[in-house]
């Protein structure tokens, strides 16, 4: 069969099986079979079987579980209570005044988890009955914390960045540092986009509140210091050397129960559903890499990606046209799928394109992330949209036209990213152990 | 029947969970080996030298078990994602259709890799295959565990398939449904949708 007939018939197979309703990693390993078989006499089982086996065994994918547990406990915790609380009495004085503890505690909560959604609901939750109880305008408050919930993809731990380097074998230590910086410039744009238009919008704006005594703030943000201190320990130590991702996870999850326990939440029956429901993700992130793994296996055998590389050096597009292309399938793709099955397939097929232009592939990771952000809010699927529709009771579409200036500013923040690699590259080429 | 069934299934996902604790635990025990060692050795007394040999591919096989072990649990769970846009939209009949159609290609897939799985062990016993660390580990023990999950996984996905063949919902379907539910109970008054209209 000629290779464009290949990779027409795989790709319409793939289409159909995600359509119909095939899990996706299902779906994964499916087309992978028909592609071996199409393509070679490889006998098909034994790859599947020793790919899957080869690629979960690894000591640097135990920190997904490890990340997701943590993140799972703090949930169940009193953190979202205490996020508004510590946060609120210092952003009163700022334009955009409690708008902005929506950015700032998803930021935060970002360091401890790696979901978008548990990030959306563990703020939201307090903070958008808050607002609205403040007379705060409702599409201002749900489009800043659809936007900023994304970040909880981005800032380390980012589970989607330890898939990535699981599917790339990249560094998961370099990926989380380079997430650093690019996140907090997120938030900056987020924090400068709703001050500006708390500025301008003085009449959508309740009445301003009394600034609250020095002394009381510090006495308010008192809860939030524990949470702070293991942000800095995790990612602190990953990036000086002292721990491997995995460890610095598994102390997260013991830190975790400490402060779970300190604050009265740690119950038995939270301790079993934040165990049950760690494994429970942990098991559809690792066996949709398992079929990815499989896949990507498949895809060298049929030499689609090959093709595909050398077709788009033929072409000799500027890697700045390479991307745009890039962003604009992704954003298409992103409107269908979740994050994480955009992350594999593109690695699976769009890699060795990716690094035939020579991008870094440490940076394309952080650049990826940023689009997949960008597929969180857009309709009809899009993770954020579905958390605030049930927490809101507003459908999606509404959710996403609040969240579209966010959107705006994830691009804006991708351009950034594209003019200034250093961007993301800068703070990992600095780490104290380059492994 | 039933009972066995459901038995079957949280028996595999416990198994699951506990190798995510055992996980955990290990690499506490070596970084606290390690921090306890660091400080002995700042006051310059003997180090007492706590690792625990060849955690990372020990870590390695547990995580391979628990993926494995949870997969029928989290395929219940509605876990599992997929994309639901086209069987939430289509009649309730039609949506039967599909449910046994995926559920017939994902049955014989996991069917298709448990068997495959199996035969991993079997080569791994006949080569006498172990792991390269400090501890050699004979590799047929975590995939054994590899090649019960994906058996588990299969038998859940039949079993869900006979469900649905008797005109039953599937259990993944109700969580679906349950989790959209929990998810539709607005948590606010309706002070939000009110304030719009103002």
């Amino acid at each position: 069969m000629a290779i464009e007939m290949l990779a027409l018939v795989l790709g319409l197979t793939m289409l159909v099986a995600l359509a119909l309703g095939l899990w996706v990693s299902l779906a994964l390993s499916a087309v992978a079979i028909l592609g071996i078989v199409i393509a070679t006499s490889v006998p098909v089982g034994t790859v599947m079987a020793t790919t899957i086996w080869g690629k979960l065994n690894s000591w640097e994918l135990t920190a997904l579980p490890m990340f997701i547990w943590m993140g799972e406990i703090l949930f169940r915790s009193r953190l979202s209570q205490d996020m508004f609380a510590g946060l609120a009495p210092w952003m009163r004085g700022l334009p955009g005044r409690l708008l902005h503890v929506n950015i700032l505690g998803c930021t935060i909560f970002a360091a401890v988890s790696g979901s978008s959604a548990a990030t959306t609901a563990t703020i939201g939750r307090m903070s958008l009955p808050e607002l609205s109880g403040r007379g705060y305008d409702p599409r201002i408050a749900i489009g800043t914390l659809a936007g900023s919930g994304t970040l909880g993809l981005l800032i380390p731990p980012s589970i989607i960045l330890i898939v990535y380097g699981a599917a790339t074998e990249q560094s998961i230590a370099r990926l989380f540092i380079a997430g650093v910086l690019p996140g907090i410039m997120l938030a900056m744009l987020f924090m400068g986009f709703t001050a500006a238009w708390a500025v301008m919008n003085r009449d959508k704006m309740p009445a301003a509140e009394p600034v609250i005594p020095f002394a009381e703030r510090i006495a308010a943000t008192r809860r939030l210091l524990p949470v702070i201190l293991l942000i800095v320990a995790v990612i602190g130590s990953i990036y000086a050397g002292l721990a491997s991702p995995t460890e610095a996870a598994a102390v997260g999850v013991f830190c975790a129960l400490v402060l779970s326990w300190l604050s009265g939440t740690l119950t038995k029956e939270t301790f079993t559903d934040a165990l049950l429901g760690a494994t429970r993700t942990s098991c559809m992130i690792a066996f949709i890499l398992a079929g990815a793994a499989f896949l990507t296996v498949a895809m060298g055998y049929t030499r689609i990606p090959r093709e595909l590389a050398s077709w788009i050096s033929v072409m000799e597009l500027s890697p700045y046209m390479l991307l745009a292309a890039l962003t604009l399938f992704f954003i298409v793709l992103g409107c269908f799928l979740d994050g994480i099955s955009i992350v594999v397939l593109t690695t699976s097929i769009i890699l060795p394109m990716v690094q035939a232009a020579g991008i870094d592939p440490i940076w394309f990771g952080i650049f990826l992330v940023l689009v997949v952000e960008m597929s969180q809010i857009t309709p009809p699927v899009g993770f954020n949209l579905f958390v605030i529709q049930g927490m809101t009771g507003r459908n999606i579409f509404q959710v996403a036209l609040y969240a579209l200036p966010f959107f705006g500013l994830l691009v804006v923040g991708t351009v950034l990213l594209v003019a200034f690699p250093e961007i993301a590259l800068w703070l990992p080429e600095t780490m104290l152990s380059n492994n | 029947m039933r009972a066995t069934l459901n038995q079957l299934y949280r028996l595999s996902s416990a198994a699951a969970a506990l190798c995510l604790c055992v996980i955990a635990g290990l690499v506490l025990v070596q970084v606290f080996g390690r921090i306890v060692d660091g400080v002995l050795r700042a006051f310059q007394m003997p180090i007492l030298g706590i690792t625990v040999p060849s955690l990372n591919e020990i870590a390695g096989f547990l995580f391979v078990a628990a993926t494995f072990l949870a997969l029928a649990s989290t395929l219940r769970m509605a876990d599992h994602i997929r994309v639901s846009m086209l069987i939430k939209a289509v009649p309730e009949a039609m949506r039967r259709w599909l449910e046994v159609l995926v559920l017939l290609a994902g049955g014989t897939l996991a069917a298709y890799a448990s068997y495959h799985a199996v035969f991993l062990v079997i080569d791994s016993i006949e080569f006498n295959s172990v792991s390269f660390g400090v501890i050699p580990i004979p590799l047929a023990i975590p995939q054994t565990a590899l090649a019960i999950g994906l058996i588990v996984f299969a038998i859940s996905l039949f079993d869900e398939l006979v469900l649905v063949l008797r005109g039953h919902v599937p259990t993944y379907q109700v969580h679906e449904a349950a989790k959209s539910d929990s998810l539709n109970t607005p948590v606010l008054d309706d002070d939000f949708s009110k304030r719009e209209t103002v």
